[in-house]
């Protein structure tokens, strides 16, 4: 059975009387994985008791298999971390910051600095390597940030807001650059609040809010099949009422339908209470393609 | 048919299944990160300007000793005797060593916390007790070879003159070398954890240093005015709390110097009894130090 990149059971933590996290249960394949949820949905926490840097208040974590809080030094020699905040000496050139970012990871001196040269090239900043990072621009210091934390080459990385004030330009690149990661081996988890950003880059989502899990699973299969959303140029109202005596569930805003049916097939549904009615369909989408719809759809019925 | 003036390649990524030395390798990784940072080793020029200064100002006196002893005339240079002169230039490296845990201490441990750099090997096989263990190495090894250096060269100038050779100037010499080493080991151990306690709870490096300098001189003024003119009983007991002068003393008395007007022998406390107040502050102070780092690391 294969072991899974992340797991946690009745996982919670709380900052004092604030509660971060409420008995958390993820089981998150190989692959690459988006933890989405708002600003302080406790995507940041949950990344830190994996890594073993906090202590949850309850239950269990683990991290290619291994004890988040019993096996922290062995998860930390296989895991990468790219932080949200800061984390770059602003007095060091890229090459020496990386070789040491690497030796920091028990990696010997000579591999240190093959695997910083690397890195550097990997992530586009091969030609600044000897430019102080002090003197980078944001999205120079985002790259260096990636490198960093996977210039021991780890087997899993978390990303912590990966293109967080990056200019539209950086950000495909740094989108890019985490697509790739995935082909290169290495499982990865990208904690955004950017829903786009996660549904661009990722094959699995751990949606979180306040601290609890909204949802979990593959983004192709997370589309709500039993949902499309229409848009009438006339008669909403009749079709309103033809879809709900079928069955359906509908809310309106005018002309514009989101349409739940799940006792068969939604869109043949709508297209025969459309004939049946002789309203006329302006649009009809399917819905849960978009992860920001799947996300408002378990907020509102949470 | 024009040659190929170069390409581009991807060279992608190669995993790594290389050795990976864990928990020990990151502790050098960060002690040797540390004695760059202090020397200013790959850093900007101005970086290195102050500490190279205080290892000249260090190493110079005796060098120029050493010369001396060998240029002037065999008669005269009897006179100057450079087996006894051990005890002054520890009192002299003391100094720079003071001023150079000033500059330096503060530059281990500060622009790590500011900068974020913490967040990042926080991600490392490597805990908050790894982390200050490494960096209190660095600063030994650097005071260690700032308080060694002079002695170094004072013991090559001492084998080099014996009228008996080299060979047996350096037998004569080595009986001077276990005293070295312990008196080396004191004035660190009076330097180095308060200015680890210092740097880590300040926020900015140049109020760390200056916070430093005046603790240190300020604690041996303290000292002296209350030892030599308090009337109070156990007045006397405050020199414990001046680690400066508990280290020159301990040299004096290691080295066979008179001690005579030292606060240590006004206060008339043996300097092995200010060796224990000595190892109690610098135990006190790393403590504080390791449970300052377990809440932000």
């Amino acid at each position: 059975m294969a072991v899974s990149a992340l797991a946690t059971t009745a996982l919670g933590h709380a900052y004092g009387d604030i509660a971060a996290l409420h008995s958390l249960d993820i089981d998150v394949p190989s692959g690459r994985t988006g933890l989405v949820g708002a600003n302080g949905a406790g995507k940041s926490t949950l990344i830190k008791i994996l890594l073993g840097i906090l202590t949850p208040t309850t239950g269990t974590a683990r991290v290619l298999g291994m004890d988040s809080q019993r096996d922290t030094i062995a998860i930390r020699s296989v895991v990468g971390y790219m932080p949200e905040g800061p984390c770059l000496p602003l007095d060091q050139t890229a090459a020496d910051f990386l070789v040491y970012a690497a030796g920091t990871a028990g990696l010997p001196r000579q591999a240190a600095r093959q695997r910083a040269s690397d890195m550097l090239t990997l992530v586009g900043l091969n030609e600044e390597r000897f430019r102080y990072i002090g003197d980078f621009s944001t999205g120079m210091k985002q790259r260096a940030k990636l490198a960093q934390a996977i210039v021991h080459a780890p087997d899993l990385v978390f990303l912590d807001e990966p293109t967080a004030g990056l200019d539209p330009s950086g950000r495909e690149d740094m989108l890019d650059l985490i697509t790739r990661l995935g082909s290169f081996g290495i499982d990865v988890v990208v904690s955004s609040h950017v829903l786009r950003d996660i549904e661009r880059t990722c094959d699995y989502v751990v949606m979180l809010d306040r601290g609890t899990l909204l949802h979990e699973g593959r983004i192709g299969a997370s589309a709500d099949q039993d949902l499309v959303r229409i848009e009438l140029i006339d008669g909403a109202q009749a079709v309103t009422n033809a879809l709900v005596m079928a069955g359906a569930e509908v809310s309106a805003d005018g002309n514009r339908l989101s349409v739940r049916y799940e006792k068969g097939d939604v869109f043949d549904l709508v297209r025969s209470t459309a004939a049946t009615t002789g309203a006329s369909l302006l649009s009809l989408t399917a819905n849960g393609s978009s992860l920001e719809d799947l996300f408002l759809d378990h907020g509102s019925r949470s | 048919m024009t040659a190929k003036a170069g390409a581009v390649y991807d060279l992608g990524y190669e995993p790594f299944d290389g050795e990976r030395r864990g928990r020990s390798g990151a502790r050098i990784a960060v002690w040797t990160d540390g004695l760059r940072r202090m020397l200013g080793i790959r850093r900007k020029a101005r970086r290195k300007i102050l500490p190279w200064i205080l290892v000249g100002l260090a190493v110079i006196p005796p060098i120029v000793a050493v010369g001396v002893a060998f240029l002037i005339p065999a008669s005269i240079a009897e006179e100057i005797d450079l087996a006894s002169q051990n005890a002054e230039f520890f009192q002299l490296a003391g100094t720079m060593t003071m001023l150079f845990t000033a500059l330096s201490a503060p530059e281990l441990l500060i622009p790590d916390r500011r900068d974020g750099v913490l967040s990042m090997l926080s991600s490392r096989p490597l805990t908050a007790d790894d982390y200050l263990t490494a960096r209190f190495a660095s600063l030994l090894t650097i005071v260690a070879s700032f308080l060694l250096l002079p002695q170094v060269v004072l013991f090559v100038g001492q084998a080099g003159s014996d009228s008996d050779g080299l060979f047996r100037g350096i037998v004569n010499a080595a009986d001077s070398l276990p005293k070295i080493a312990i008196v080396a080991a004191l004035y660190a151990l009076a330097f180095v954890p308060l200015g680890f306690l210092v740097a880590a709870f300040s926020e900015r490096k140049a109020i760390a240093s200056s916070i430093y300098l005046a603790v240190m001189i300020g604690l041996a003024a303290i000292a002296d005015a209350i030892v030599r003119n308090a009337t109070f009983a156990g007045a006397k007991w405050v020199a414990l709390t001046s680690p400066l002068d508990i280290a020159d003393a301990a040299n004096a008395e290691i080295f066979g110097k008179s001690n005579a007007g030292s606060l240590m022998a006004v206060a008339d406390i043996s300097p092995y009894v200010g060796v224990v107040s000595l190892l109690v502050i610098a135990v006190v102070a790393t403590a504080v130090s390791a449970v300052r780092y377990r809440r932000v690391m």
